[in-house]
């Protein structure tokens, strides 16, 4: 083999590796969306970001918790965060935020993200071995404490659209969850997630 | 000639997987030996990062205390400054009461002593936790602490989102720590029959370890102790049978294990000196069940 074919092979190989140290530099990305999908993405995340408004507000009037709470203050916090998010949403019904428009796209994410075997797990995790089967799905009340936060799969996290920090997405049952981190209150709900 | 050769290839075997392991086989009778004597296969060397690993402990139980009184034991001889904590840390419940009961009651001695703990989130654990004094996280569910020449990621597995992931890259970048270790709830790799390997993770942050030099990572979830066969050039470690055992779960003939533990709970001891890992892992009935060292072959990649 001649030196310059041996150098041009060399350089291929240097390239592909700093190609692929790149890619694996970064996050992922997920698929676009459609025109169409993105502008129901953003009006869901809109959504999403006025009800963090109004918790914020809510939870702007209270004593802050601090970074080195004791037990006994991380209960009581959650506790009036809870009443006052609750009285505040009394007339909050499912569907505020996965309006059917916003539910069937993300159906179609989740459909799209687990096929063949993958579909399979997930169903498993999600119906047979999860131990969160005993949530009571109502909106604006809370997640109980004793029941498993069953794990969102990251890839799936990727794609659907992003949420505030304060949100949160929770698979119950055959359902797909909003759920609120800190005061841990059911926000909304849909129906039928899994594929 | 030919014993030579074998050498060699022995030789080449061991550097190749960097772990030479003592793969103590142990003998339990299932009950916990208060008195029994504590040995230690560490180095224990003044200067050392020392620590203790334990993950899945949050039930209060009898068994968790005679743990947590095994632990106060090796402290004597082998002051370890903090533990990580692998996520499930309170079951079943997230009142004061259960904060006291799961975990404070456990470890009041250790505590008292100013054994720091850095808690990761686990599937049965609130967000709210990252406030709790005890648990370190200032705040955060995904954080970066550093002890002498290594750098400790806690990561929330629960919910690996791309705020956390780009946290987490961008941290990794700028990191020359000879060490990067990171723990989390979730296994990318497991032998065991309940839960398996978490392939949906694994496919996201394994990219992450190898481009950026993670050398360690310890998970819990699984209850029960298993030391995964280095992947990747990346050392596995399961520790979650600090408070809940599922025994007999660990497939003997997964191709993944490199040793696993599942007749008793456990927990891990480690010192870092340098270049080189130092791991003892300790039954509730006081054996060692495995112990090895992972030698440090990695430039930083920053």
């Amino acid at each position: 083999m001649k030196s310059k074919q041996v150098l041009a092979i060399a350089g291929i190989i240097v390239v592909c590796i700093a190609a692929s140290g790149r890619v694996l530099s970064q996050t992922p990305s997920p698929p676009p969306l459609s025109p169409a999908d993105k502008q129901v993405a953003d009006a869901f995340e809109k959504r999403a970001k006025d009800y963090v408004r109004v918790r914020e507000a809510l939870e702007a009037k209270m004593p802050p918790l601090s970074k080195e709470a004791k037990a006994e203050e991380i209960q009581a916090h959650k506790q009036q965060f809870q009443e006052r998010v609750r009285a505040a949403r009394a007339g909050s019904k499912p569907g505020d935020i996965f309006t059917p428009q916003a539910s069937t796209l993300i159906r179609a994410i989740i459909k799209d993200e687990f096929k063949g075997r993958d579909r399979v797990e997930l169903r498993n995790a999600v119906l047979k071995e999860s131990e969160n089967k005993a949530v009571p799905l109502r909106v604006n009340y809370p997640y109980p404490e004793s029941q498993e936060l069953l794990e969102m799969p990251p890839t799936l996290l990727l794609r659907l659209p992003p949420l505030p920090k304060q949100l949160r997405y929770r698979f119950v049952r055959n359902n797909l969850l909003l759920v609120d981190r800190e005061n841990g209150l059911i926000v909304d709900y849909m129906t039928n997630a899994l594929p | 000639m030919k014993r030579i050769i074998s050498l060699l290839l022995l030789l080449v075997l061991l550097t190749l997987t960097g772990v030479n392991a003592q793969n103590n086989s142990a003998r339990t009778n299932g009950t916990a030996r208060s008195n029994a004597p504590v040995t230690l296969t560490l180095p224990n060397k003044e200067g050392g990062v020392r620590f203790l690993v334990m993950g899945d402990t949050g039930t209060g139980t009898d068994k968790q205390q005679q743990l947590a009184q095994l632990m106060l034991r090796y402290r004597q001889i082998f002051p370890f400054e903090f533990a990580l904590m692998l996520g499930d840390n309170m079951y079943g419940g997230e009142k004061a009461v259960d904060y006291k009961q799961k975990f404070e009651d456990v470890y009041r001695p250790l505590i008292d002593q100013k054994v720091k703990f850095y808690a990761a989130l686990g599937n049965h654990d609130d967000s709210n936790q990252r406030f709790y004094a005890f648990f370190n996280m200032d705040g955060q569910e995904y954080y970066r602490f550093t002890k002498g020449n290594v750098s400790f990621y806690s990561l929330n597995s629960n919910y690996m989102d791309k705020k956390q992931l780009d946290w987490f890259t961008g941290k990794l970048a700028t990191d020359t720590s000879t060490w990067k270790i990171a723990f989390f709830h979730h296994p990318p790799y497991s032998s065991g029959g309940a839960h398996g390997s978490d392939a949906k993770l694994r496919e996201i942050v394994e990219p992450i370890f190898i481009k950026h030099g993670v050398n360690v990572v310890f998970a819990g979830h699984e209850h029960f102790y298993e030391r995964i066969k280095p992947q990747n050039g990346i050392y596995y470690f399961i520790s979650g049978s600090g408070g809940k055992l599922r025994k007999g779960d660990v497939n003997k003939a997964s191709a993944l294990m490199a040793k696993a533990y599942d007749d008793d709970m456990s927990f891990m001891l480690i010192e870092i000196d340098d270049k080189e890992m130092h791991f003892q892992v300790v039954s509730r009935t006081g054996e060692t069940v495995d112990s090895g060292v992972v030698v440090n072959q990695r430039k930083s990649s920053g």
